[in-house]
C-alpha cells in the first residue's frame, strides 16, 4: 500500500498502518485510497487557502452499511477520526476534506442505490451517495410522478444536502424537513433506525417522521453524532403546471419594500415555493456567468465594484435594480389567482414589474423551472477571472424589510471596506426566515483576495453574533467561528452538544470539529482552523 | 439530462440526426459515463464549454466534437483538475469508466 505523509494527530506509524490493514480487510485493499493522486482527489477544491491545512491522511470507501459499522468499529480501537462524505461536492463549505488535518474520508459515494420510489405516497428511500441527478433519472425511469427539490449544483447528495440543511426552489424546499426516517451507524459501530423504523420489519418508516418517543433525526443533522446509511425523502407529485416569476423593483433602497411585500404572500402560501431576491451586484453577475463572462468585462479597478457601474449594467440590460425569482406550483387555474393575488399586492408599489412564463404538463422542462438538476451555477465561481472559490457567510433573519435592509447594509460596509464585490441572495427559509446569503468570491492564486476575505468572514460572524444573529452553515475553516455566534448563557448548547458527543463517540472518532462541535481529548483545536 | 436535451435538440432539427460512426463497447460505456456526469458542464452551451470557448475557440469547446484529445489528458483532467474544474475521486468515475472515458473523447483523435 502507498505511503500517506499525512497522519492523524496523536496516533503512531503502526496503529495507522494497522488500521490501514483492517479497513482494506473490510472494504478490499482498492477501496482504501491513500496513494498521493487519490489523497489529492480529497483536498477541498474551492479551498480559501492552502488546501493542505484540510487534507486527509487516507480515504476509505465501503458499499454497505455493514462494512461502514466495520470502519467505524476498526477505527475506535486504532483511534482513527473518520470524516463521513456523501458525494463529497459540499463545495465552497470544504468540499470531502475535513475539518482536521489528518482524518480519514470515509467515503460512502459507492453507496448509491435509489432503494425505493414510491409513487403513491411520495416518498424515496436513498443511500449516501445517491445525487440529485441520480435520484431525479430513477425518478423519470420510474414514471416521472415525483419530482425532487434540487439545490442550485445537482452533483451533491440528497442526504448530504438534507442533513447540511440545504435548500431548493419547491414547495418542497426545506431538504431538512422532507427527511422522514433514517438508519445510523453510531460511533460505537451499532446499527438504529428512527421513527417508525425502530418497528421490526414495518412497511411504514417513511410515512410519519415521530414514531415512539422522542424525534432523533434532527440530531443527526448538522452534527457528528453518526453514519446516515439510508434516509427517506419526502417528494412532491408532479403538479399540473409551473409559473415562473420575476418582481423587479427600480430604487437601490427598494429592498425593504420588496421583502414587506413578499412576507405576506409567501406567508398565506399564494408563494408556495423558496424566493430569492438577488441584489444588484448579484442580478449582473448571474446573466455573466451564463455567458462565461467575468468581472474584467465589466470593471478592471481595485476594491469593492462601485454601485454606479453595478446600477449602469443593469440599466443597460433593461433590468431593475432589486429584482425576485421564485415558482408557483398549482393547477393552471390556481395559477392564475396566485398571480392575481401577487400582482395586486405589488401594484402600489412605485416602478414595480412582474414578468411571468408559464409551463403546463406535458410540455418540456424549461431551466426557469428548476426541475432538473444541473450545474448552472457553478460558472460564478470565475468571477475574478478563475480559477475561483467562494465563501459564504448567511445569517438568519426575520422578513421584517427595515431589518433586513439593516443587516444587509451592514455586511455590505463590511465588504467595501475589505475591497471585495458583494454577491447576495436573500432567501427565504420556509415563511418566516431569509438568509442573507453574502458571498465572497476569490481566485485560488490571489493570497491576499483570500486573507482579506477569511478576516471578512471573522468580522461579520463577530458582528453578526453581537447584533443577535447566527450563520446557518459555514466552511470548514470557519465551523467555530461560526459555532461561537451561538454564545446565549456562556454557549451553553456547545456544551450540550459536546457532552452528547461524549456519550456517543467516547473516543472522538467521528468528525471532530464539524459545526464546532469537538470531542473530549481534541477540544484543545477549538479554533485553530 | 442527455436524453431529454437529445430530445429538444432532434424536435428542432427535424428529426435530423448528425451521422456517429458505430462506437466500440468501451466507448459506448464511456459515452454513458460523459451522459451521467460529464454532460453537466461539457454539453452544448453550460459552464465547462463556455470557459473553453473562452480559453480557446468555439472549435475546441465541445469536448465530444474534439479531433486533438489524448487519452493521457483526459484522464490526468478528471484525477487532478484544470481550472475551477475539481478533481473527481476514483469512487466517482472508476478507473474503467475513465478509461472509457477517455477512449469515447478521443475516437475522432486517432
Amino acid at each position: 500500500m502507498a505511503q500517506s505523509p499525512v497522519r492523524p494527530p496523536g496516533v503512531s506509524e503502526d496503529s495507522f498502518q494497522a488500521a490501514l490493514k483492517a479497513f482494506a480487510a473490510i472494504v478490499g485493499p482498492e477501496w482504501v485510497l491513500v496513494s498521493e493522486e487519490d489523497r489529492h482527489t480529497y483536498l477541498d477544491a474551492f479551498a480559501p487557502g492552502n488546501p493542505d491545512e484540510h487534507a486527509a491522511s487516507a480515504a476509505v470507501a465501503p458499499k454497505s452499511a455493514e462494512e461502514v459499522q466495520a470502519i467505524v468499529k476498526a477505527a475506535n480501537r486504532y483511534r482513527i477520526p473518520l470524516w463521513p462524505v456523501s458525494t463529497g461536492r459540499n463545495l465552497a463549505y470544504g468540499g470531502s476534506a475535513p475539518v482536521l488535518r489528518g482524518s480519514v474520508v470515509l467515503d460512502l459515494k459507492r453507496m448509491n442505490r435509489v432503494l425505493e420510489i414510491d409513487e403513491e405516497l411520495g416518498y424515496a428511500l436513498v443511500e449516501p451517495g445517491v445525487s440529485f441527478f441520480d435520484l431525479f433519472e430513477a425518478l423519470q425511469a420510474a414514471g416521472g410522478k415525483l419530482w425532487i427539490s434540487t439545490p442550485a449544483p445537482g452533483w451533491g447528495s440528497v442526504i448530504g444536502n438534507a442533513l447540511e440543511h440545504g435548500l431548493g426552489y419547491t414547495p418542497y424546499g426545506v431538504h431538512a424537513d422532507t427527511i422522514c426516517g433514517m438508519e445510523i451507524v453510531l460511533p460505537s459501530g451499532e446499527l438504529v433506525r428512527t421513527g417508525m423504523g425502530a418497528v421490526q420489519g414495518t412497511r411504514e418508516w417513511q410515512i410519519f417522521k415521530y414514531g415512539y418517543g422522542p424525534v432523533w433525526d434532527g440530531l443527526f443533522t448538522q452534527s457528528n453524532f453518526g453514519v446516515v446509511t439510508k434516509m427517506g425523502v419526502w417528494l412532491m407529485p408532479q403538479p399540473e403546471a409551473v409559473a415562473y416569476v420575476l418582481v423587479s423593483l427600480p430604487n437601490v433602497d427598494d429592498l425593504p419594500v420588496m421583502v414587506d411585500t413578499l412576507r405576506p404572500l409567501r406567508l398565506n402560501d399564494t408563494i408556495n415555493a423558496t424566493y430569492t431576491i438577488t441584489n444588484p451586484f448579484r442580478s449582473i453577475v448571474d446573466g455573466f456567468s451564463a455567458q462565461g463572462k467575468s468581472r474584467a468585462d465589466i470593471y478592471k479597478g481595485p476594491g469593492s465594484i462601485p454601485l454606479e457601474v453595478v446600477t449602469r449594467e443593469l440599466a443597460a440590460a433593461g433590468r431593475g435594480i432589486w429584482n425576485a425569482t421564485f415558482n408557483l406550483f398549482d393547477r393552471d387555474k390556481g395559477l392564475d389567482l396566485r398571480l392575481a393575488a401577487i400582482q395586486e399586492a405589488f401594484a402600489p408599489v412605485p416602478g414595480a414589474k412582474i414578468q411571468t412564463r408559464r409551463w403546463q404538463r406535458g410540455q418540456p422542462f424549461e431551466q426557469w423551472m428548476r426541475v432538473q438538476p444541473g450545474l448552472f451555477a457553478l460558472g460564478i465561481v470565475d468571477w475574478y477571472g478563475g480559477p475561483g472559490g467562494h465563501m459564504n457567510f448567511a445569517p438568519v433573519v426575520a422578513p421584517i424589510g427595515r431589518r433586513v435592509a439593516d443587516l444587509y447594509d451592514s455586511i455590505y460596509k463590511r465588504f467595501v471596506e475589505y475591497g471585495i464585490d458583494y454577491y447576495c441572495g436573500l432567501l427565504n427559509v420556509g415563511p418566516r426566515a431569509l438568509l442573507v446569503n453574502a458571498v465572497m468570491f476569490f481566485n485560488r492564486d490571489d493570497a491576499d483576495l483570500i486573507r482579506r476575505g477569511r478576516e471578512l468572514y471573522r468580522v461579520l460572524a463577530q458582528e453578526g453574533a453581537a447584533a443577535g444573529y447566527g450563520d446557518y452553515r459555514a466552511h470548514i475553516s470557519f465551523m467555530d467561528a461560526a459555532a461561537d455566534m451561538y454564545n446565549y448563557n456562556g454557549h451553553a448548547l456547545r456544551a450540550l452538544n459536546e457532552r452528547v458527543k461524549d456519550a456517543l463517540d467516547p473516543h472522538g472518532i467521528l468528525a471532530p470539529g464539524k459545526q464546532g462541535i469537538w470531542p473530549q481529548g481534541s477540544r484543545g483545536n477549538r479554533g485553530r482552523t | 439530462m442527455r436524453a431529454l436535451l437529445a430530445l429538444a435538440l432532434l424536435s428542432a432539427a427535424g428529426g435530423a440526426q448528425a451521422a456517429e460512426p458505430v462506437l466500440s463497447a468501451q466507448e459506448q460505456q464511456g459515452k454513458r459515463v460523459f451522459d451521467h456526469i460529464c454532460v453537466y458542464c461539457h454539453g452544448p452551451g453550460v459552464w465547462g464549454t463556455n470557459r473553453l470557448a473562452r480559453r480557446y475557440d468555439k472549435d475546441h469547446a465541445l469536448l465530444e466534437s474534439r479531433t486533438d484529445l489524448s487519452a493521457q489528458a483526459v484522464r490526468t483532467i478528471v484525477r487532478v483538475g484544470l481550472g475551477s474544474m475539481p478533481p473527481m475521486r476514483r469512487t466517482e468515475v472508476s478507473d474503467a469508466d475513465l478509461d472509457a472515458v477517455a477512449a469515447y473523447l478521443t475516437r475522432k483523435s486517432r
